[in-house]
């Protein structure tokens, strides 16, 4: 009778085990070439407004002092972001993370490390507004688009409209960006049947990817992103013992996101997702990037705080600690997914090697030349003026 | 005592800084205050003991009421008040909320002058209102904040603590402190998201300091709307020739033509010599504003953002119609009478500066003033001779100040920077 029971328990636990390898073998979605890229019902895309966006996307215009353009943080030359742990920022600030690449974006469901903008229109339209991006105005914008005659004639053939309006401005952006991307890599190329597109080395990188390193978890799918919300253990940004800008935007970000006194007093890291929610279980989260194009966009991590992929894997390898021992601010919520993976040399670097898998090509884009403001109307049509 | 040692303490400490040494000197004559008003006090008990009983010989009598003179002449103050221990007591109060006054002023000069308050840390106030030229700028059209111009004249800050309305269409009729704020934060002036200011000046430990002793607490937004106007209401008119009754012939002609003949007087009275109401006169406009597609866009985003229709179509400036938004249009063209104070400061003139020259001026109100479908009724053909208008001219000029009193704020040398606060993570923010 015992030791009847004693099987049972065995052939449950064996039966639990194969449940659960088959679980993880189907919890993830397995990586996937990148589709087509989608488009939102309400912003077809269309040549004439791709091009429009184009330049837009290169105009200071839409920004306060007209000096600060998407292209200014999202630099095409520099991976389309910023080479800097945080992002440029507006003159007079620096922004408080880092810039991410454009290339891609279009793919994701949220944008920001927050996740705080669901669409690449309503996405341009924060960063163009905010104090620390490109703290522009709405009326100001629209009629500096009024007053440059190429804008007016393409607004006009894009939207229908008389007189541009800012809204659309934001959606030309969106429908350049949406041309913004990458889907012939060695990856994809591999997923699509091409067995000599990644090297034996980059294989087995995969095969880590999706087993022993566990990447797969939340990096998964076409996108290579769950689009989910992880604390891994990044620590605090540098820049806040080293840069007194930092400071002072660190500061205006609590207080301008509404936290309560005691916190504004007293955070000391970026709290993340804990912005859109409010949650404490949402403190130090951030949205999983994708893995796409990441060849060329370094520094990592939303806050920049990891130089290279090297030093990236190292840090998963370690469980979410740098190679000082620095790890989250917020404890509490770091992710049960990450702990130490045991990984040794051999296999850090086949790691790397097929991270290189997700990035094709560098990809830039000749800088087009700006319209410029023309006054509305003659001289003599002023003088004419009855009052 | 205490009080003592710490003014000497606050003049070694503070050996440098120039306002811990008026700080330290108010405090010392408020000591001196005090002890004199004690001496003199036990000196009136004494004198009448003395006087009543008849003790003391008619030499020490006749010197100590001497000597209790000069302790009045000294302190300036009535023998009623040093007879209350009340009143004293009021005086060390008043004297206590003036030392916060001055702080706050200090602090608001600070501000002032600080290119930070801008979204872009590019234009202080002080950047289109320059102490050199009046508080306002020399050009006809006011700078405004970089990526655009501004489409009117900057006013002068002299007297504007005075005013009960402000801005050339009148449409703050509240308080400095909500002036301020608009000037701050509209995109086309200094566009400072005024969270990332309060910020911006935590991290300066003058302003730390400023803030503190201000009595404001750490530097907030609200400190900063508080302060400024404090600094304002120093900039005051001196007495001029006007007010000293010193006025040349020339400019007493002027003065009977002001208040007669020219009519002037009808929209330009009261201390200021503005009824601070708004009047069509048919300045022209100046069409840069629509010719330069700087300020031009700045004009349309306005208009736009006041709810004027038609903005895109506008070929002058709306003045106190984007206020009142009168339907017959009958507010069109319509600005709020200038005061004519420092106008010998505050070159070019109306509210677009049309006008270089105050001969330019009253020359354009003798026609008559412009064209106008809404001219004030009050505006008409003078008839004013040469001469007469010269008069007019001089007595314009006997309206200011006869020493620029803007010039103590010339070249302003303050040093600003933001500090890195050490050991960030175990401070509060």
């Amino acid at each position: 009778m015992n030791r009847l029971k004693h099987e049972y328990v065995r052939l449950f636990i064996i039966l639990v085990f194969i449940l659960n390898q088959n679980i993880s073998a189907s919890q993830f979605p397995p990586l996937t070439p990148l589709g087509k890229v989608p488009e939102p019902p309400d912003n077809k895309t269309t040549a004439e407004k791709i091009a429009l966006g184009k330049l837009l996307f290169f105009d200071g215009r839409l920004g306060g002092d007209g000096s600060t353009s998407c292209a200014s943080c999202h630099v095409p030359e520099m991976g389309w972001d910023w080479p800097g742990k945080l992002s440029l920022g507006y003159p007079g600030t620096i922004h408080w993370r880092n810039a991410q690449t454009i290339i891609n974006a279009a793919y994701y469901d949220k944008l920001f490390w927050a996740g705080a903008s669901k669409s690449l229109e309503e996405q341009a339209k924060s960063a163009a507004k905010g104090a620390v991006a490109g703290n522009g105005e709405d009326d100001l914008m629209e009629a500096r688009l009024a007053l440059i005659p190429e804008y007016r004639q393409q607004f006009k053939t894009v939207f229908g409209d008389e007189w541009p309006k800012i809204n659309n401005a934001w959606n030309a952006i969106a429908a350049f960006e949406r041309t913004l991307v990458q889907t012939d890599t060695p990856l994809d190329r591999f997923l699509n049947g091409d067995n000599g597109a990644l090297t034996i080395e980059q294989i087995a990188g995969k095969k880590l990817f999706e087993g022993k390193a566990g990447c797969i978890q939340c990096h998964n799918g076409a996108l290579a992103s769950d689009q989910a919300y992880y604390n891994i253990g990044v620590p605090p940004s540098r820049e806040w013992q080293t840069n007194p800008l930092a400071q002072i935007t660190m500061r205006y970000e609590l207080y301008a996101k509404g936290m309560d006194e005691q916190q504004y007093r007293h955070t000391k890291a970026d709290p993340g997702a804990y912005f859109r929610t409010k949650h404490p279980s949402m403190k130090g989260k951030f949205r999983t990037p994708s893995l796409r194009y990441t060849l060329y966009t370094a520094p990592y991590m939303h806050n920049g705080e990891l130089a290279n992929l090297t030093e990236v894997i190292d840090f998963y390898d370690a469980g979410g600690f740098t190679s000082e021992g620095r790890t989250t601010a917020y404890p509490a919520t770091k992710s049960k997914l990450i702990k130490p993976l045991g990984l040794n040399n051999n296999e850090k670097k086949q790691l790397l090697a097929f991270l290189q898998a997700f990035s094709g090509k560098k990809i830039t884009i000749e800088r087009p030349s700006l319209p410029a403001y023309k006054p509305l109307f003659s001289k003599n049509e002023l003088k004419d003026v009855k009052k | 005592m205490n009080e003592v040692a710490k003014v000497i303490f606050d003049l070694l400490w503070y050996k440098t800084k120039r306002h811990a040494l008026d700080h330290a000197k108010t405090r010392m004559s408020l000591i001196m205050n005090f002890i004199i008003v004690r001496v003199r006090k036990q000196t009136i008990v004494v004198f009448i003991g003395c006087l009543i009983s008849r003790l003391v010989p008619l030499k020490v009598y006749i010197s100590s009421m001497i000597v209790l003179f000069v302790c009045f002449v000294n302190s300036g103050f009535s023998s009623a008040e040093v007879l209350t221990k009340s009143a004293s007591k009021a005086k060390a109060v008043v004297q206590h909320n003036d030392n916060v006054t001055n702080a706050l002023i200090e602090l608001g000069k600070r501000l002032f002058f600080d290119k930070r308050l801008s979204g872009d840390s590019n234009i202080a106030c002080s950047d289109c209102h320059q102490p050199q030229y009046g508080f306002t700028h020399s050009t006809a059209l006011s700078p405004g904040y970089p990526g655009n111009k501004h489409f009117r004249n900057a006013p002068s800050l002299i007297n504007t603590a005075l005013k009960t309305r402000w801005l050339h269409d009148g449409r703050i009729a509240t308080n400095l402190n909500d002036v301020v704020r608009e000037m701050l934060t509209e995109d086309y002036i200094m566009n400072m998201d005024m969270r990332l200011m309060q910020e911006r000046l935590k991290q300066d430990l003058n302003y730390l300091a400023l803030f503190a002793k201000a009595g404001l607490g750490e530097p907030s937004n609200s400190g900063v709307r508080k302060a400024i106007p404090a600094f304002l209401t120093v900039l005051k008119s001196a007495k001029n020739n006007h007010d000293l009754n010193k006025l040349t012939k020339q400019a007493k002609q002027g003065k009977k033509l002001f208040y007669g003949k020219a009519g002037c007087s009808q929209c330009h009275s009261g201390h200021l010599f503005t009824d601070e109401l708004p009047h069509n006169t048919g300045v022209p406009e100046n069409l840069s504003v629509f010719l330069d597609p700087l300020r031009h866009q700045t004009f349309i985003a306005f208009n736009m953002f006041m709810g004027v229709s038609d903005y895109m179509s506008l070929k002058r400036d709306m003045g106190a119609h984007i206020l009142t938004h009168k339907a017959d249009g009958s507010d069109i063209g319509k600005f709020i009478t200038p005061s004519l104070k420092e106008l010998i400061y505050t070159a070019p003139y109306m509210h677009n500066g049309i006008f270089k020259t105050l001969d330019e001026v009253v020359s354009f109100y003798n026609k008559g003033g412009g064209k106008d479908r809404y001219l004030d009724k009050k505006i008409k053909p003078l008839g004013l001779t040469k001469v007469e208008q010269k008069a007019l001219v001089a007595f314009l000029k006997s309206l200011s100040s006869p020493v620029d009193i803007a010039k103590k704020y010339i070249d302003q040398e303050q040093q600003y920077s933001y500090y890195l606060i050490e050991k960030w993570q175990q401070k509060t923010n």
